[in-house]
C-alpha cells in the first residue's frame, strides 16, 4: 500500500488539513470580495467599474475555475467528514449537553451554518452573476450596471434581511473555522494560539458587519440608483 | 502428612555473586526451540505484563489474561510514590548493598536475604528498561533524572513521573506488550477471569479460564504458567485495591498444591481517607509524603466534641511527636497505623464516626505560607476535598489506616517457581522480598525486577530441564476436561443456592471480621474467635448466598460470588497463620509480643522462617510447612524509631 | 452513618441484555443517598436493592474507583463523567446532585466502543490502536544507563502532561462525531516529545492514525468538548501536534 500524501487522502487528518487550508482561503476571498464590494459606497460608476475590469480580464476564468475548486473541495469534505461523523456514532444518545468548557454554538452548528452559506451563495450568484443584465457607460466603456441590480434586489426588506441573517451564519461558521483551520494544520502554540482565537472573533465580527453594511447601504438608497 | 522444611533453591557463593553465577549456572533455551513454548500469564499488572512482553521479545509464544476490558487497567496503575533504585544519581551514598540491607530491615527480617540482594541489584537496569521506552520520569533542569527520598529513607533513590509512577511504569510495560501482540507473539485476552489450575502429571499444564462477557468455560494449554494476579487486600473488603482485585487465581493455584506463605502479612497504610459510611465500597490512599509537612493529633479528651479549631494547643495530643521523638511524624507505616489505632480505640478518635485522626497543616502553613504548601501538596489537598468535601487549608485533614498492600502470597524459591512445578508466581502474588513490612516505592521496583529480568531466565531453565514440551500436552487431555468440569461445578454450587443474602453482605461482614480479628492489632483470643467467626460465615454464604441472573452472559454477582467464596477460606487460613505465629514483625502485630513501648518484638529464636502452609483438602486443616531464613549479611536488630 | 441530607433520586439507566439485544432507559428511584457517596456507591446501592428484589443489577465498568484506571465510563446527563471538571465518574460525589433531581445514566456510545450490557462498552479499539505503534521498539535488556538520554524539562513534562492519558474513552463519548483524537494525539504526543520516541515517530502517527480511521471512529472537528470532558485534561494542543506529526511524515515517508 502506498503511504504517501496522495495515497492518504482519505485519512482523518489529510481531510481535515484540507478543510482548514480551503476554509483559509475562502476567507481570503472573502476579504477581497469584501474590500471590492466597499466600492458600493463610493458609488455606482467605482463599483460598476470594478466589476468590469474583473470580469473582462481573461484571468477571471481561471480564478473562478481555482476559486470553484477551493470550495468544492471544502463542500465535498465537509459532506463526506458529516456522513462519516454522523456514521461514527449510530445510536444517538438520549441526552446529550454540551460540557460547556468546550464547544461553542459556532462549533456545534458548522454543518449548519455551512449549508446556510451553500444555499445563500447558489441564490446570491444567481441574483447578482447571473441576475438581470442592464447596462451602462462609464467613462465611455460599455459596461454591465451591477450597481443597479444590486439596489434593485435591495430595495425589498426581506431580501435584507436574508443577507443580513446568512451573514450571520457566515460570521459564526469563520469565528470557528479560521482558529480551527490552523489547528488543523498543526499549527497550536500556547503563546500565539489565544491570539489566533481572538483574531478569529474579531475577523468574524468584521466580516459581518462588513457584508451587512453592504445590504443595509443599498435599502437606505431606497432603490434609486 | 507431616511439616516439610522447605528449600528456597539458593544458589550458593558470596551474596553479591550469587544471580550472576546462577545465570551463568542456568541452562539456556535454543533461540530456535523458544517457539516451541507456549507460555500462560495471569494478570497483566507491573509483574503480568513486564513478564509477557519480555518472554514474548525472546521468542516464546505467550498468552495473557486480564480480569479488566484492557491490560493497561490491572492496579499497578493506582501506584503514586515512585520506584527505588540504587542508581545513586543523587551522589548521596546510596548503593546496591544500602538498597538491600534497608529492605530487609525495612521487612523486619522476615524475607530470603538472596531475593532482595537480586532485587536491589537490578532496580537499576529497570529505571534504564523504562526510561528507554518513554516512561516521562520526572527530571532536573540538566535533563536528569530527579530523584525524591520517599518513605522515610534516608537516600534519595526513588524515581517518580508527577504522582502517576505506577500508571507511567504499568503504561510502559503494556505498550511492551502492546508491541508484541501486533507481532503475534502475544495473544491478550480481556474480560477473562481464571478458575482452575490444570496438572498433569504433577505439572502446570494450564488453566480454565471464564469469560466473563459470554460466561464460557475455556481450556488453556501451556508449558508454564505464571501467577501475576496481585495480593489479596481485598479480603477485609474494605482497602487501597482496586473493586476487582482478588484472591480467587492465586487461591485456585493453593488448593492444587500451591504453598501460600506468610498470609497474615498485610500492610495498613496510615494516611488514608476515613470511612463515610456503610455504602463506602473502597478506600483512597492519600500520599505518605503528607506526613512530611502534616502533624499527626488527637484531641487529649476522651469524646471531644469539639471542632479542632476550638480545641486549644494543650489540649491536643501529638502522639506520634511526643512517642517517637526523632523520628516525629515520619514513623514507618505499620507504627503510625498501629498508634492510629490505639488512639481511637481509647475513644479519642475524630470525625463523625470517632475513627480516625487529624492530619494538621496548620503550623506547615503558618511556617511556610499557603502558597508553598499548595506547591507541594495541591493536588493532594484537591483530591482530598473531591471526596470529603473538606477544606484541608483550613481545617485539619481527618486520616485513618487502611489495607494497602499484602506481603504474603504464594511461595517461591529463588527461581519464583512455586511448589508445583511450572507454575511461577510474580509480584504481589508471591510471598515476596519485602518480608513482614513493605517499604515505599518498593512494589514497583520488586513486580517489574521479577518480570523484566528474573522469570525470564528462571523460566528457561525450568523449561530446558524439566522438558515439558515432550509430554505432548493438549486441551484435549483428561486433565482439561475434568478440570473445566470442575470449575463448572463450582459455579453451579454458586448458583443453586438460592438464598436471600446478596454477595457483598457477606463480603462485608467478611471484612469486618478480619478487620476486628485480624486487623492491626491481634492476639490469641480474637484470632480464635475470628476463625470460628468466619467459618460460620462461611457455612451461611453457603447457605443463604443469592446470586441473581443466569451463568451464561455477563454475571457480575457470580463473578463476585466466586471470589468472595475464595476469600472466606483465604481469611481464615490469615488467622490461622497470625495465630500460629507467636511474634509481631512488621504488618503482623500480636498484642501479646510487644515491648514496654507497645513496639512489635520479634520472637527470631522460634519465627525466623516462612510459613508457607499447604493445602490439605477442605475438611482437614491445612498444614503449616517451614521454610528456615538465615541472616548472613545483615545483622538482626529490634527496629527502633525512638 | 445516615445523615438527614441523604437525598432521593430519580434515575434513567440504559438497560440493554447484550451487545445484540435492543436497550432502553429505564427508570428507577432511590432513596436515601448519602452526600458523600460516590457516584459508583450510588449505583451499587441501586444494585443492591435490584438484588434484594431478585432483578439483574446494572452492569457497568469500574475497577481502581481512585480515578486512574480509566475503567469507569458513564454518559451522567448527557456529559461524560458528568458535569464535574477534570473528574472520573468514580471521583464525583453524590454532593453534586440536589434531592430530588433524575438523572439519565448511559454508556459510552461509538460505533468503535459497541456496548457489552447496559453501561458496559467493548473499548479493545483503544488497544489496537496502541498495538499499532504506541510504543518505542526497545526489548528488554536493549536500555543504555537512563541518564545517558538528557531531556529538557519542559520537554519531559509536556510529555508527560499527555501520558496522563487514562484510555477511559470519555473523549469519543463526548465528541460530538465521536472522535479518537485526543487519545491518539496523547500516545503519538508523548512518544514525539521524548528522544526516545523520536526513532519511529514517522511509522508511528501513521500508523496509529490508520488503524484509529480503520476503527470507525469519526473526525475531529476542534471543537474541544474532548479536552473539555477529559477527567485528565489532555489538551488539544497534543492533536495539532498529531497533525503536524502526520503531515511531515506523510510528507517524507519514502512509500
Amino acid at each position: 500500500m502506498s503511504t504517501s500524501l496522495v495515497a492518504r487522502f482519505g485519512t482523518s487528518v489529510v481531510k481535515k488539513v484540507a478543510m482548514g487550508v480551503t476554509g483559509l482561503l475562502l476567507c481570503g476571498f472573502l476579504v477581497s470580495h469584501l474590500l471590492g464590494n466597499f466600492l458600493i459606497f463610493v458609488g455606482a460608476d467605482a463599483f460598476n467599474l470594478y466589476a468590469y475590469t474583473l470580469t473582462s480580464n481573461p484571468l477571471i476564468y481561471l480564478a473562478e475555475a481555482v476559486l470553484l475548486s477551493i470550495f468544492l473541495v471544502h463542500l465535498f469534505m465537509a459532506t463526506k467528514l458529516v456522513i462519516e461523523n454522523k456514521k461514527a456514532r449510530p445510536v444517538p444518545y438520549y441526552s446529550k449537553q454540551p460540557t460547556g468548557r468546550g464547544a461553542t454554538i459556532a462549533s456545534s452548528t458548522m454543518p449548519y451554518t455551512g449549508l446556510v452559506i451553500l444555499i445563500f451563495l447558489v441564490l446570491h450568484l444567481l441574483h447578482f452573476k447571473f441576475g438581470t443584465n442592464y447596462d451602462t457607460t462609464v467613462d465611455g466603456v460599455a459596461m454591465r450596471d451591477l450597481y443597479k441590480t444590486v439596489i434593485e434586489y435591495f430595495k425589498t426588506p426581506l431580501n435584507v434581511a436574508w443577507y443580513v441573517i446568512a451573514m450571520a451564519a457566515l460570521s459564526m461558521h469563520v469565528s470557528h473555522g479560521f482558529w480551527s483551520a490552523f489547528q488543523s494544520i498543526g499549527f497550536n502554540h500556547p503563546k500565539y494560539t489565544p491570539c489566533i482565537g481572538t483574531l478569529s472573533k474579531v475577523f468574524a465580527v468584521l466580516i459581518f458587519l462588513g457584508y451587512s453594511a453592504l445590504p443595509i447601504f443599498c435599502f437606505l438608497q431606497g432603490g434609486q440608483s | 502428612m507431616s511439616i516439610k522444611k522447605l528449600d528456597g533453591k539458593v544458589p550458593a557463593g558470596p551474596i553479591k555473586e550469587k544471580w550472576d553465577q546462577y545465570k551463568f549456572d542456568m541452562k539456556l533455551v535454543n533461540p530456535a526451540n523458544k517457539r516451541k513454548f507456549n507460555i500462560i500469564v495471569l494478570g497483566t499488572g507491573l509483574a503480568g505484563a513486564s513478564a509477557s512482553a519480555t518472554l514474548a521479545e525472546l521468542g516464546y509464544n505467550v498468552k495473557t489474561f486480564c480480569i479488566q476490558d484492557s491490560p493497561r487497567r490491572a492496579h499497578s496503575i493506582a501506584a503514586q510514590g515512585g520506584v527505588n533504585a540504587a542508581k545513586s544519581y543523587p551522589n548521596d551514598g546510596d548503593s546496591v548493598w544500602r538498597l538491600f540491607y534497608d529492605t530487609v530491615k525495612g521487612g523486619d527480617y522476615r524475607a530470603r536475604e538472596a531475593n532482595v540482594y537480586r532485587l536491589a541489584q537490578v532496580s537499576n537496569n529497570i529505571i534504564d528498561q523504562c526510561a528507554a521506552q518513554g516512561v516521562p520520569f520526572a527530571r532536573e533542569y540538566g535533563g536528569t533524572l530527579s530523584n525524591r527520598s520517599f518513605g522515610g529513607a534516608q537516600v534519595s533513590r526513588t524515581f517518580y513521573a508527577r504522582g502517576q509512577t505506577g500508571q507511567q511504569l504499568l503504561l510502559g510495560a503494556y505498550s511492551a506488550m502492546m508491541k508484541e501482540v501486533a507481532k503475534g507473539k502475544i495473544t491478550s485476552i480481556t474480560r477473562s477471569e481464571m478458575v482452575e489450575l490444570v496438572l498433569v502429571n504433577g505439572k502446570a499444564r494450564g488453566v480454565i479460564t471464564r469469560d466473563i462477557i459470554t460466561g464460557k468455560f475455556e481450556k488453556h494449554a501451556a508449558d508454564a504458567v505464571l501467577l501475576c494476579t496481585g495480593g489479596y487486600g481485598n479480603v477485609y473488603f474494605l482497602s487501597t485495591n482496586a473493586m476487582t482485585s482478588n484472591s480467587s487465581a492465586a487461591w485456585k493455584c493453593y488448593k492444587k498444591g500451591a504453598y501460600f506463605a506468610n498470609p497474615c502479612y498485610t500492610q495498613i497504610h496510615p494516611t488514608c481517607i476515613p470511612v463515610h459510611g456503610e455504602g463506602q465500597s473502597k478506600l483512597t490512599l492519600m500520599s505518605e509524603s503528607l506526613r512530611n509537612d502534616g502533624r499527626v493529633w488527637v484531641p487529649k479528651k476522651k469524646g471531644d466534641e469539639r471542632k479542632p479549631a476550638d480545641i486549644p494547643e494543650d489540649e491536643r495530643d501529638y502522639y506520634l511527636e511526643t512517642k517517637y521523638p526523632s523520628f516525629g511524624n515520619l514513623v514507618p507505616r505499620d507504627v503510625a497505623s498501629r498508634n492510629a489505632k490505639l488512639v481511637v480505640d481509647e475513644k479519642r478518635g475524630v470525625g463523625a464516626t470517632g475513627v480516625a485522626v487529624y492530619l494538621d497543616f496548620r503550623d506547615a502553613i503558618k511556617r511556610d505560607g499557603k502558597e508553598t504548601i499548595k506547591a507541594k501538596y495541591g493536588n493532594l489537598f484537591d483530591m482530598y476535598n473531591r471526596i470529603t468535601d473538606a477544606d484541608p487549608y483550613s481545617e485539619p485533614m481527618m486520616i485513618y489506616p487502611a489495607v494497602h498492600y499484602t506481603m504474603g502470597g504464594i511461595w517461591v524459591d529463588y527461581n519464583l517457581q512455586t511448589s508445583v512445578p511450572g507454575l511461577f508466581a510474580l509480584g504481589e502474588a508471591n510471598f515476596s522480598d519485602h518480608g513482614a513490612n513493605r517499604l515505599g516505592a518498593s512494589a514497583l521496583m520488586q513486580g517489574l525486577a521479577d518480570g523484566y529480568f528474573v522469570v525470564p531466565y528462571t523460566l528457561g531453565n525450568y523449561l530446558v530441564t524439566e522438558k515439558p514440551e515432550q509430554e505432548s500436552v493438549t486441551v484435549d487431555n483428561k486433565e482439561f476436561d475434568d478440570a473445566l468440569k470442575a470449575a463448572e461445578a463450582h459455579f453451579d454450587k454458586l448458583m443453586a443456592v438460592g438464598g436471600k443474602r446478596s454477595v457483598d453482605s457477606f463480603h462485608k461482614a467478611l471484612g469486618l471480621l478480619m478487620w476486628e480479628y485480624v486487623g492491626m492489632g491481634r492476639n490469641e483470643a480474637g484470632l480464635k474467635k475470628g476463625i470460628e467467626e468466619i467459618k460460620k460465615l462461611r457455612a451461611e454464604f453457603w447457605k443463604d448466598v443469592k446470586v441473581t441472573g443466569t451463568k451464561e452472559g455477563i454475571n457480575v454477582e457470580l463473578e463476585k460470588a466466586n471470589r468472595v467464596a475464595d476469600f472466606l477460606e483465604l481469611g481464615e487460613l490469615m488467622a490461622r497463620d497470625a495465630l500460629e505465629r507467636v511474634e509481631s514483625c512488621g504488618g503482623h502485630f500480636r498484642e501479646e509480643s510487644q515491648t514496654e513501648e507497645n513496639e512489635a518484638k520479634r520472637d527470631d529464636e522460634n519465627f525466623c522462617h516462612v510459613a508457607a502452609w499447604e493445602y490439605a483438602g477442605d475438611n482437614s486443616d491445612p498444614i503449616r510447612n517451614i521454610e528456615e531464613l538465615s541472616f548472613e549479611n545483615v545483622a538482626l536488630t529490634q527496629r527502633s524509631y525512638k | 452513618m445516615s445523615s438527614n441530607n441523604n437525598m432521593s433520586l430519580k434515575l434513567k439507566v440504559w438497560r440493554q441484555e447484550n451487545e445484540k439485544a435492543k436497550g432502553q432507559m429505564v427508570d428507577y428511584s432511590l432513596e436515601d443517598v448519602s452526600p458523600d457517596s460516590s457516584f459508583l456507591e450510588m449505583i451499587d446501592q441501586l444494585n443492591e436493592e435490584l438484588v434484594e428484589k431478585g432483578d439483574e443489577p446494572v452492569a457497568f465498568d469500574h475497577d481502581c474507583r481512585e480515578g486512574i484506571c480509566g475503567m469507569c465510563s458513564m454518559m451522567i446527563n448527557g456529559q461524560a463523567h458528568g458535569p464535574e471538571s477534570e473528574t472520573t465518574t468514580c471521583q464525583l460525589h453524590m454532593r453534586k446532585f440536589k434531592d430530588g433531581d433524575t438523572i439519565a445514566i448511559e454508556p459510552w456510545r461509538a460505533k468503535a466502543f459497541p456496548v457489552h450490557k447496559d453501561l458496559m462498552v467493548d473499548r479493545s479499539s483503544f488497544d489496537a490502536i496502541i498495538q499499532a505503534g504506541g510504543y518505542v521498539s526497545v526489548n528488554t535488556g536493549n536500555a543504555q544507563d537512563a541518564n545517558s538520554i538528557l531531556i529538557p524539562k519542559t520537554d519531559a513534562d509536556l510529555a508527560m502532561d499527555a501520558a496522563a492519558c487514562i484510555g477511559c474513552g470519555a473523549c469519543v463519548a463526548s465528541c460530538k462525531n465521536a472522535s479518537a483524537m485526543l487519545f491518539v494525539s496523547a500516545k503519538v504526543s508523548q512518544l514525539a516529545l521524548l528522544p526516545q520516541g523520536k526513532v519511529e515517530a514517522e511509522q508511528r502517527v501513521l500508523n496509529m492514525v490508520d488503524k484509529m480511521d480503520e476503527l470507525g471512529f469519526g473526525n475531529c472537528t476542534n471543537e474541544a468538548e474532548c479536552e473539555a470532558s477529559c477527567p485528565k485534561a489532555i489538551s488539544i494542543s497534543n492533536i495539532a501536534r498529531l497533525n503536524r506529526e502526520f503531515l511531515s511524515a506523510a510528507v517524507k515517508s519514502r512509500h
